[in-house]
Parts: structure tokens; sequence; C-alpha cells
């Protein structure tokens, strides 16, 4: 048995996976090939669907709906998560104040601006000049453009964050900007930062105060697409704070003087060295810092979803059972419908087995058809789905159906066509001579 | 059902006669004194191994990537020193997304052993003895 | 197969509760030869047929045809007596009404042993031309009427070339031009190919045409011989 799990690991995912959907599939396929040998049922079996097609056409939506909805919520799940993770993936270590990881997570990560306590020069001093740290950025939110959030940081970050410009050039001066792709302004726009996010912004707060977008970042997938980066002393500047640098330089970007430092909520850091990352975490978590690992927060959180998840797939699965079985009972009612033709059959020599063929196909038609219906359906309410979640969080959610999804299917489909059996012994069992007179 | 919970039903009872029977490395066994490699780490370069230790807070969720260490990676701020690394960890690629298991649960990890210094394209972190293409259960 | 004898001895017959359907002294049918059953409603007829049939199952006594015994066949064997050897003809035709009248008569090709179907479906086409349907084997039988129906049905009966063919109120469906062409093309073809032919009828045109008419009244075979 060792042997089998230890040539299974080396087998490739892709193979795996496919391999998986064979055995899945299997059952369902052995079970066609023993009921149907020597015989050739399917033009009856075309006959029977189409007598009754609107009945079982019924049943085929019936199925395909609750397959839809068990793919459909397995694939969404999933995306959710991959699209998460992608928002968070720049964001090695996160240092803030003491607080809660969760929001802290939301506000530096997803830009949901919560009020903390700021890191403060000293502090900032320490992880900047840390040998470990290859970059160290302030995350500086709080300020507003309409919908988008303005964040004061450095041109390292936004390097970091999105790589090449899209269009334009870094900002170079406080009054300039580089806008997220889905921000609302383009490149020479000039706008006034709003105080505070949302409805409770102050739009006249830092009236005279303009910036003009220099630069456009490329697309994301996270929320600070729609976000307009400054840099960090255009922020201090805009609230009447020192500049980060000592008075008469003029300078923007690190390296701060620390006693000039007006403080930042969040530090991005990022070592090259993994042990580092690790390191660092433990050495900022202190009295007056909190570091955490953004994607370790949303894995937890992940986790949670997991458990969550596993639940639904439980009453997913538990659903889809359920129909397949309110199906089945279904079907014996159906096969009394085909009582009559099923009797006449037999009357006519047909063997039991060959009867007994004709049902279970008819049942594995259905089925087959309700489950890939039940995939197209999943596809298209993941793919509603998604574009809603993209649109009310600004995180790109693709998600798509792959093989977990088809290994359910395939589960199914096997699970059900092997319960068909039932219904088709039920028909065979019935008396020919009560059938034939209808 | 999905496939871990299918393949859980299937093999519960054999995955846990596997684990009994193998052999299982001590991540120490794979160093000299003077951090070199050891002759029973360059004896299994690229053969299938198995490592049993605890999975770290991974860095980024949704990667094919984690820390296996020897010991729990709890917050601790007396051992978490550079000095304390090199030999107390190991590099896990997985072959499928990682399902995060708590910190402080033993796991066994199974992937072909890769020595050598490797810089990882996608994430920099650079590593000197890797496990890839990884399954990993609770121990 | 050559056309067998049949031979019934002390056959009874009973129904739910072990009550008496049919009890049949003795029987006889020549081989080739074309047999009317009458009676009143309820009194056996179709049970006798279903009998001979093999479709019921003897409760004692002896159904030979030939030396086969349906009275001591399971229902695997004697739905491959049938199979075989009969071919039966319903009162309401019985047809799959989304098939062609071509898939109609050669339905038995779809379970028969793989070398048989190029014969049935090859005799199917032969019979439905025969009754001069070879136009319309292609439609969908739903769209036929009573008469043409029933023709289907006996292009099916026929289409396995089986020596006996069991009828069950055959015109009873049709009006009088449909139900005479019927007749006529039954007696023709039983006389022409040596069929033994057994009809269940209300229907005297019917039984003029027979060779012999048999009496079933209260379950019990009046006029055998």
């Amino acid at each position: 048995m060792r042997a089998f799990f230890d040539l299974w690991d080396q087998v490739p995912v892709a193979l795996q996976d496919v391999l998986l959907m064979c055995v899945l599939l299997a059952p369902a396929v052995v079970a066609g090939i023993v009921v149907m040998r020597g015989y050739r049922p399917l033009q009856l079996v075309g006959a029977m669907l189409w007598r009754y097609r609107w009945t079982n056409a019924l049943f085929v939506a019936l199925i395909a709906v609750s397959v839809g909805i068990g793919v459909g919520l397995i694939a969404q799940e999933r995306g959710l998560r991959k699209g998460t993770a992608r928002a968070a993936e720049k964001f090695d270590l996160v240092v803030s104040a003491p607080g809660s990881e969760v929001q802290m997570l939301l506000a530096a990560v997803y830009l949901q601006p919560v009020d903390v306590p700021l890191i403060d020069g000293p502090t900032w001093e320490k992880i900047a000049t840390h040998e470990n740290v290859a970059l160290a950025a302030p995350i500086a939110y709080g300020d507003s453009f309409g919908a988008s959030p303005i964040i004061g940081t450095t041109a390292p970050f936004v390097t970091h964050l999105a790589g090449e410009l899209a269009g334009g050039r870094m900002f170079a001066s406080l009054n300039e900007a580089v806008a997220g792709a889905r921000a609302p302004l383009g490149v020479g726009d000039t706008f006034t930062p709003a105080h505070g996010i949302g409805d409770s912004a102050e739009s006249d707060a830092h009236a005279g105060h303009s910036l003009t977008v220099v630069g456009r970042m490329p697309a994301t997938g996270s929320p600070w697409d729609k976000a307009i980066l400054v840099p960090v002393e255009s922020v201090w500047s805009v609230h009447g704070l020192a500049s980060g640098h000592a008075p008469g330089d003029d300078r923007i970007g690190p390296p701060f003087d620390p006693a000039f430092f007006p403080g930042t909520p969040a530090v991005l850091v990022r070592a090259d060295q993994l042990w580092a990352n690790y390191a660092l975490r433990s050495e900022f978590t202190s009295e007056r810092t909190m570091a955490f690992f953004p994607g370790a927060v949303l894995a937890s959180l992940h986790a949670m979803l997991g458990d969550v998840r596993q639940v639904m797939s439980v009453m997913a699965v538990l659903t889809q059972v359920l129909v397949a079985a309110g199906v089945l009972a279904g079907l014996v009612v159906l096969t009394r419908l085909y009582a009559r033709r099923l009797a006449l059959l037999r009357a006519l020599g047909a063997p039991d087995r060959f009867v007994f063929a004709v049902v279970w196909c008819y049942a594995a038609a259905l089925i087959s058809a309700g489950a890939v219906l039940g995939v197209a359906v999943g596809l298209l309410a993941v793919e509603a789905i998604s574009r809603v979640v993209t649109a009310r969080t600004d995180i790109l959610v693709e998600a798509s159906l792959a093989w977990p999804e088809f290994h359910l299917v395939a589960g199914f489909v096997s699970l059900t066509v092997l319960l068909a059996l039932l219904p088709a012994f039920n028909a065979v069992s019935r008396n020919i001579i009560t059938d034939l007179r209808g | 059902m999905n496939r871990r919970t299918l393949l859980i039903g299937v093999g519960a009872g054999l995955v846990a006669t596997r684990a009994a029977a193998e052999e299982v490395v001590n991540m120490r066994d794979l160093y000299n004194k003077d951090l070199s490699f050891s002759d029973y780490a360059k004896a299994r370069a690229g053969q299938r191994i198995a490592a049993s230790g605890f999975m770290a807070p991974p860095l980024k969720a949704e990667s094919s990537f984690f820390v296996l260490t020897k010991k729990p990676m709890a917050v601790c701020p007396f051992c978490d020193t550079e000095a304390d690394w090199p030999d107390d960890i190991l590099a896990i690629y997985t072959k499928r997304t990682v399902e995060v298991i708590a910190f402080n649960v033993q796991i066994v990890v199974r992937g072909a052993l890769e020595l050598g210094t490797w810089t990882d394209p996608e994430l920099g972190f650079v590593s000197r003895v890797r496990l890839t293409d990884a399954t990993y259960e609770r121990a | 197969m050559s056309i067998p004898h049949l031979r019934v001895r002390d056959l009874t017959v009973t129904g739910d509760g072990g009550r008496l359907l049919l009890s049949v002294n003795a029987l006889d049918i020549a081989p080739g030869s074309r047999i009317g059953i009458r009676g009143p409603s309820g009194a056996g007829k179709s049970t006798l047929l279903h009998a001979i049939a093999g479709l019921v199952r003897a409760a004692s006594g002896a159904v030979r045809w030939g030396e086969a015994d349906l009275a001591a066949m399971n229902d695997a064997e004697r739905a491959r007596f049938r199979r075989e050897h009969v071919g039966l003809i319903f009162q309401d035709f019985l047809l799959f009404e989304e098939l062609s009248a071509a898939g109609n008569a050669a339905l038995a090709a779809a379970f028969s042993a793989s070398s048989r179907r190029g014969a049935i479906r090859a005799g199917a086409d032969a019979m439905l031309g025969h009754l001069g349907l070879s136009d319309h084997s292609k439609r969908s039988v739903s769209t036929f009427s009573g008469g043409e129906r029933q023709r289907v049905a006996v292009s099916r009966a026929l289409a396995g070339d089986p020596a006996i063919i069991l009828a069950d109120e055959p015109t009873a469906s049709l009006d009088r031009a449909a139900a005479d062409r019927l007749i006529d093309d039954l007696a023709k073809l039983a006389s022409d190919r040596g069929k033994t032919l057994v009809a269940v009828s209300h229907d005297a045109a019917l039984h003029a045409r027979m060779d012999r008419v048999l009496d079933v009244v209260d379950g019990v075979l009046v006029a055998g011989a």
C-alpha cells in the first residue's frame, strides 16, 4: 500500500487529476458497458426521451440546477481565495501599532481604513535601517478623492506594487501623484484631496492643496487599482505636519529623518532572505509595534473559509443527493408512464436485461444531461457572481471551473447512475399482462 | 465530496499504516556540524524522502510554498534568531496549493530532496535545501 | 425451425389468490392452421392466447409447441421462445409513436442476437413493402391511420419470420374497411407462408377466414379438439 501511495505522489498533478476523474467516472462507464452489452437500446431510449420531453426537461433542469449550485459554490470559494491572495501577494510583512491583525490587513492591503496609532520616527528608523530589510515603505492612508483612497508612500513601493508604470512617470514632487488603473483620473488631471474617506470625508479640509496626476499604474487586480498614490511627504504636508526631512531639505522619498518623521499607520517591509521574514516578524512584535504576514493572516482566514466550504460542500452534496433521490423517485413514476411499452417489449420476447438496459439508459441520459448542463449553469453562475464581487470589492475574482468541480460532477454522475439501477430493477419486476392491458 | 474528503475516505487506514512503516528524516541529519550537507543528505539528493515537523505560518496565501520547522513556530522571542535557522527549517514546495495546517500540529511531508542554493523566481526567497513536488498530512 | 404442432394438455391458469382463470383439457393445433378463438368478454380468451404465447405461467398442465413445453420454462426461457418463434399482434397496436414505421417494424433488432439483426431489419422492410407501406417507412407512426398502424404492427410481428402468429382482437380498433383488409392480409400471410395463426376475436369476418373457431366460455375451452 505504501508503494502505491509513493507511486501516486510521484504522478504529476495534471495526471493525478485525470486519473482521479477516470476512477470517479469508471463506475458509471462500467455499469453502462455491463448493462448495454449485446443490445441496441439507444433508439428506443431516444423515443422515450422525446415522448415525455417536457417532463424529462424538467428533470434535467432540476439536476442541472443542483449540480450547478454545488459546482458554483466550490469554484466561487476558490476564486475568492485566489483573488484575495493575489491582491495581498505584494505585502510580505506589515508593521503597525499593536492592534488587530485582521483590521490592519483590511486597512493596509485592502484599503479599508481604520484609525490606529502611528508608527513614530525612531521605530521607522529601526525598521528602515535594519540590515535584513530590503524595502520599507510607509502606507499612509486617510485621505481620499471621490471613491479613490489617497495613499502616501514612496516611489520604490509603487514600483514594488505595480512594476513598470502603464503611462506617464513616477511622482517626483509634493504636488504629484500616480493613479491606479481604475482611478477616475488620467495623467495631467488635477485634484484636491478630501480629508477622510467615504461619506464623512471633508472635501474642503485640504482646500488650497492641489495635486497633479503624472503617472498611471497597470492593473494589479486589487483595491489599489482605485487608489491614488502620492509621496508620503504630500500627505504630511496637507495635514500641516513635518516633512519627514530636516527643514530646508526639499527632497521627497527615503531616507527620512526620524526627528521630523510625523508617523505612518503602517509600514510595508520586505526581506529577501526567507528566514529574515520570520526573524523580522519576531523582532518587530513588541510593545510598540505589531508585525504580521498578511498572507498568513489571510491563509488563516481562508482556513476558516475552508471549514465553511467543507460544510457548504457537504450541504451541496446533500442537496444533490436529495435532488437525485427525488429524480429517481420520479423515474419510478415515469417508468409507469412507459409501463405499457416496456411490457410490450417483454411480450415481444425482449430479455429482462434489455428492458433493464432501456430504463437505465433513459435514467443515465437524464442524469448525464443534467450534469453536463449543471456544469454550464455553474460556469454562468460563477461568471456572474465573480463580476459582482469584483465590482463591489475591487478585488479581481476570476473564478472558473477546475478539476475539483469536475471530480464532484463525475462522482455525482457515478453515484446516481448506480442508484438508477433501482428504478430499472423496479421496471422489470412488474407484471407483463397487467401492464400490457394499460 | 471534494478530493481530499474522498481520498481520506478511501485511504484513511492505509495512510496510517504507511506513516508507521517509513523512515522519517530528522532535519538535522541533513547537515554536518559545519553546515555542509551530510553524506546522508547527499546520498538521498533527488530521491523522495519523508520529513516531519511543523508548518510555519505561510508567508503567502494560496501559494505552493511553506516552511517546515522543527519546533512549532509560535511567536517566540527567544528562539527565532538567525543562528537557529539553517538546520531547523526546510523549504517545502508542494504539489498542490497549500491548505494551511496550524503551526502547532505535527505534519509529515514527503517530497523530492533538492540540495544547493536556489532563489525562488516568484517569491524571491533563497533556500539551501528543499523538498519539491511535496505532499503533506497530519502525522 | 419447422413449424411446430401445438399440444395443450390439462392446462390451468390461475390469477390473483389462486382463482381459476382458465382450464383446457386438451387442445391440438396442427402446423400451418388458422384458428379463431371467440367467447364472451372476460371468458378467458385472452388468457388462453397468453398461455399459448407463454406470457402467463401455467399453474398446471403442459403447453407444448413441438418439443418445447412452455409450462415447464422459466420467464427468461419463455421470453426467448417468443423472441424466436412468436409474432404478436394487439388490439391497439402498441407502437412506439416516436419511432418511424421501419423503426417499429424492426423493433426486435434492438434486443435480438447480433446475427439476427440484419435479417429482422430486412424482414421488417419486406413486410412493410408487402403491406403497401414502403413509401411511408421513414415517417413517424404517430401520423398513421389505424389501419396503417395495425399493418405496421403486423410487419413487426412477422419481421423475424416467426412460425407462430398470435393476434389479440386485431380488428377491434379498426373501421370495417381497414378490418377487412387486415383480415385478408393476415389470412393470406399465414397461408402463403405456412404460419400457424391463432387470433382471439369477436369479428365474424375474421372467423370466416379461419380453418377452425374455438369457443371459450367461463374459463373453459368448449369446442376443443
